[in-house]
This record gives structure tokens, C-alpha cells and sequence, in this order.
């Protein structure tokens, strides 16, 4: 089995062109709330705060419920005119996760990776 | 001896701290972590992958966002001559149920001695639950962060005699 590649966690907001995590193909784990969901595109698109993102979620078999929280893991494909779309490969409802401690925790969790 | 035995406990670390654990020469049971011995730990993350082989084992990686570990379940203990039938049946038993509860997208927490197949390390599985609570993957980050400031971390020095 080839080794997989982790999904970096991200928050949606630092998802932004001048961002070290904006590159084509790589591994990222998103979080947000469901806005929209095409079922003939199977796209959808999360939110969190001010930021969006959409995903490509053709290959998982979930029940996409608007409104919900949701995780995603996957790649993140850049189209031509620079619009970003996470081409997921698994995803979970999050529904009861507390968005502030995520956050805070994340940011705990990248400063003691930082300080090893 | 490591006046603070951390050998046989399930050490919680994250992912890119278990990546780097160090074999120990002739103890292949046995690794290091700045210097303090191990040879089990515990991990909560994704199921990000899974390959399942009846009979035989399921090979799974569990991604806890710092990286990924992987992990494989042995499925064959009814063709292991080493204990008696109905013990042998139990672990089978616990061992097939634990198998189909993993599955891809659920957050799995799964304790095991660590191992190594073709120099990477892994985790052989000894017993899984799966989380329900979607705030488990956060709780395990920061018990993995306080274990490590206040006790894997630690420098043990032993009273002198």
C-alpha cells in the first residue's frame, strides 16, 4: 500500500493565493460549514467565517446535509483563473464540534510542532 | 532503568512525533524517544486508507493532521497455535469486529505496540474505538501536547544513593 499523504490542517481564511498552502496538489484538511451542494456536479461548497471553499466530493459516499459541519481531506486542485477546488478523498459530518476550540487548539498544535 | 516507565503504557502521540521514533538495536520491540524507552502508544485521526484482506489483516493509516500512522490488524489468530482454542476464538472474534468498524472518513482511536515492516514504523493493533464525539480529535491533541510538556518530555533523574 503506498504511503498516503497527511492533510495538513488549514482554516479556510488562510487559504489564499499568497499562502504556503495554496499549491497545486497539495494534501489538506478543511473544516466548514456545508453553504451548497450541486448533486449532478457533486460539488459543494463549505464555509467558515468569511472564507469559502469548494470541494469536489464525487468520490465520497456521505450524506451532505446543508447546514452541517463537515471535515474534509483531499487534494487541492487549482483551476486556470486560479480558483481553488478540494478534490476530497474522505470526509466526515462534524456536526457538535466546537469551531472556537478547534482553533485554538490548532494554533496550540502548530506552535509546539514549531517549537520541536 | 527509567525511573518513570513508559514501557508497556500506551503513549498518546501525535503523528509526527511517532514518525520519528528510533528502533533500538536487539530490542526490536523496544524504541526511543529522547532517550526514554517505548513500545506502545495510542493514536486518534481519520481512517484515511484501508486495506482489507479476509482471513489475513487489515492495513489501515490513521491521519491525525500531523501526519499519517500506519496501522495493521491482524486477522489470522485462528491459524496461530499459540494459545488455547478458546481464547484464540475471542481475539478472532474481537479482532473481525474491530476490522469492520473501520472504515474510511470515521475517526478512529486505536492503541497497539509499535512495530516496523520494511524500516517504517507502524502500529500493530491491539484494540480500536471509534469516536463519536466529533470534538475526540481535538481532546487527543491537546492530551498528546500536555502528556509531552509534563512527563514524556520530562529528563528522569534518579536520586543518587
Amino acid at each position: 500500500m503506498a504511503t498516503i499523504a497527511s492533510g495538513a490542517l488549514v482554516n479556510l481564511e488562510e487559504l489564499v493565493p499568497s499562502s504556503q498552502q495554496f499549491k497545486h496538489g497539495i494534501s489538506l484538511r478543511v473544516t466548514g460549514k456545508l453553504q451548497d451542494y450541486d448533486v449532478e456536479t457533486a460539488v459543494a461548497v463549505i464555509v467558515d467565517r468569511n472564507a469559502s471553499l469548494k470541494v469536489d466530493a464525487q468520490h465520497l459516499n456521505i450524506n451532505l446535509r446543508i447546514g452541517s459541519i463537515f471535515q474534509f481531506i483531499g487534494e487541492l486542485l487549482l483551476e486556470p483563473d486560479n480558483e481553488a477546488i478540494l478534490k476530497a478523498r474522505v470526509g466526515r459530518n462534524m456536526d457538535g464540534m466546537d469551531l472556537n476550540l478547534y482553533r485554538q487548539s490548532l494554533q496550540r498544535l502548530r506552535d509546539f510542532q514549531a517549537g520541536r | 532503568m527509567d525511573a518513570l516507565q513508559l514501557v508497556n503504557t500506551h503513549v498518546k502521540l501525535l503523528a509526527f512525533d511517532f514518525l520519528t521514533l528510533k528502533p533500538i538495536p536487539y530490542e526490536s520491540t523496544i524504541f526511543s524517544r529522547k532517550g526514554r524507552r517505548l513500545s506502545r502508544a495510542e493514536t486518534v485521526g481519520m481512517v484515511v486508507s484501508r486495506d482489507f484482506k479476509p482471513n489475513r489483516f487489515i492495513k489501515f493509516d490513521i491521519d491525525d493532521g500531523t501526519g499519517c500512522i500506519p496501522c495493521i490488524l491482524w486477522l489470522n489468530h485462528e491459524s496461530s497455535h499459540r494459545r488455547c482454542p478458546s481464547n484464540v476464538r475471542l481475539i478472532a472474534q474481537m479482532a473481525a469486529d474491530f476490522a469492520s468498524q473501520i472504515q474510511l472518513g470515521v475517526i478512529g482511536r486505536v492503541r497497539g505496540k509499535i512495530s516496523r515492516y520494511r524500516g517504517n514504523l507502524q502500529i500493530t493493533v491491539s484494540d480500536v474505538v471509534i469516536e463519536r464525539d466529533p470534538n475526540s480529535q481535538i481532546l487527543h491533541w491537546l492530551d498528546c501536547l500536555r502528556l509531552a510538556r509534563n512527563c514524556y518530555d520530562k529528563v528522569v533523574v534518579l536520586p543518587s544513593t
